[in-house]
């Protein structure tokens, strides 16, 4: 459309021998051309595609995995500390091995779950109230998930002496177990999300194991 | 704007209508002319440009045969690069197999899990002396304690019932004949030191010189120089556990001796 290719072509229709070379030769220029701009818009459409597709079809800010995620660094937050507390103050070395399991188990989980939510390009703190990813509504009670031990329950613990650290943590703990075996079972139930799947799995098989140890050890704890 | 558009209609029509019928017209000369390689008058039709007089400078040389010095350097780079691309994208597609996948293609591996999971559920920690259906036991009960497995070589045989649950952390446990030859038992330590979750030590009645345990798996060799040894710890090291990646392998018994031990009395705090 430019004033050069207008002259160009009046040029050629001057010549009676050449326009028809004249003619052809931009026609396929021209066509070259498109298909190189669509070889180029296709790629780019590719390309997008390919890095829109996971960001779509990844959970989101309110799924049950981000919730889950959240809410059971939460939870293991708290088991950490009680393991801790047990694995420096309990007086039975089976005790004081399982909470260290624990202890380190669990935190290593949340790394999992806080990698997730990285990944998922969502912030680690949720604008929903806790536990509100799950369907059969649990409660929350003071900020409380289900089987968290209270701030007074904790106090006692930090405090507590000799053999009763052993029977408190193993109280504690079972409780929390059970609790937070719920949760995981909410979060299977809902999720279908590989990895997901896959750390909750490994989550609530060892937390049932667990729950039968802690439960044997409460018996030697009660014998003192 | 005003300018252009009388040249626009003017010119497509030139280009709709003579684009064919010349193609048919005059092939001989034509169509090879529109790859720039006018033959004889070249210097009589290029006067429309000043493209013309310089075309038929260049083409007088391509005229020779093919020029299968490029070609075959284009195919000798083009099958390098194939090679190369396919290679890496067979390589991450290798590493990137479930590590189950990968274990179980290990030639003479046994894989418990699939024939025998009974055998590896239990209840609970159970204490004192327990027995297995596989020497070495390879998952199943155990004791509260597990043995140490950050890279420990242990030179006496050690506990079964603690073993099996540093199994069930995820270690791998190399075991081998007493009498193995000693730059064999080194080679094997190699694998093994300073390598947390995996640990090794002697084994009483060994069918095989060398046997490889981790969780539901088992692999016996005859020589610390098979390369299945490598395959084994690299698949199943951390994957086989049972209890997730982060599962310990310290604070664990670190004594030797094949009579399971209670738990040191912490000093009272």
């Amino acid at each position: 459309m430019t004033a050069p290719a207008t002259t160009d072509s009046e040029h050629d229709d001057d010549i009676p021998a050449t326009p028809d070379e004249g003619g052809r030769a931009p026609a396929s220029r021209y066509g070259v051309l498109a298909l190189a701009v669509m070889l180029v818009v296709g790629l780019l459409l590719g390309y997008a595609g390919g890095l829109l597709t996971p960001r779509l079809t990844q959970p989101g800010d309110a799924s049950v995995e981000a919730g889950f995620a959240r809410d059971m660094t939460t939870h293991h937050a708290q088991a950490v500390e009680m393991s801790l507390i047990a694995y420096r103050s309990a007086t039975l070395p089976e005790v004081r091995q399982i909470a260290v399991d624990i202890a380190t188990g669990q935190q290593g989980e949340i790394g999992a779950m806080q990698t997730w939510l990285r990944e998922w390009g969502l912030s680690p703190t949720g604008s929903k109230p806790p536990m509100s990813w799950m369907s059969d509504g649990a409660t929350v009670t003071d900020g409380l998930m289900p089987g968290m031990a209270t701030p007074q329950q904790m106090t006692a613990l930090r405090e507590a002496q000799g053999i009763d650290v052993d029977r408190q943590f193993l109280a504690l703990m079972y409780d929390h177990h059970l609790g937070g075996i719920h949760m995981i079972d909410a979060a299977l139930d809902a999720t279908d999300n590989d990895e997901v799947l896959r750390v909750a799995n490994t989550m609530k098989a060892t937390q049932q194991t667990e729950l039968n140890n802690l439960r044997q050890l409460q018996a030697q704890a009660a014998k003192g | 704007m005003s300018i252009s558009t009388p040249g626009g209609p003017e010119r497509r029509p030139t280009v709709v209508s003579t684009g064919k019928k010349p193609a048919a017209g005059r092939p001989a000369s034509g169509a090879k002319a529109g790859s720039g390689k006018p033959t004889g008058k070249p210097a009589g039709s290029p006067r429309a440009g000043g493209k013309g007089p310089r075309k038929p400078v260049t083409p007088v040389k391509v005229s020779q045969g093919r020029a299968w010095g490029p070609i075959a350097l284009f195919v000798a780079v083009g099958v390098l690069f194939v090679a190369i691309v396919g290679y890496g994208a067979w390589a991450t597609f290798q590493g990137s197999k479930p590590w189950d996948k990968r274990a179980n293609a290990i030639d003479g591996i046994v894989n418990i899990r699939k024939s025998d999971p009974d055998s590896l559920k239990y209840e609970s920690h159970k204490s004192g002396p327990l027995t297995w259906n596989y020497s070495p036991p390879v998952g199943g009960v155990h004791n509260a304690a597990w043995q140490n497995c950050m890279g420990d070589v242990y030179d006496a045989p050690i506990a079964n019932e603690h073993a099996v649950h540093s199994l069930e952390h995820g270690a791998v446990w190399i075991t081998y004949r007493p009498d193995l030859p000693k730059d064999q038992v080194d080679k094997l330590a190699g694998k093994v030191r300073g390598v947390e979750k995996t640990f090794m030590s002697p084994y009483e009645g060994l069918d095989k010189p060398i046997s490889l345990q981790a969780w539901g798996y088992q692999l016996k060799v005859d020589n610390a120089d098979d390369s299945r040894i490598d395959e084994f710890i690299k698949d199943l090291r951390v994957n086989a556990s049972v209890e997730g990646p982060t599962a310990l392998c310290n604070t664990g018994i670190t004594a030797t001796g094949t009579t399971p031990r209670e738990l040191q009395q912490q000093p009272t705090q």
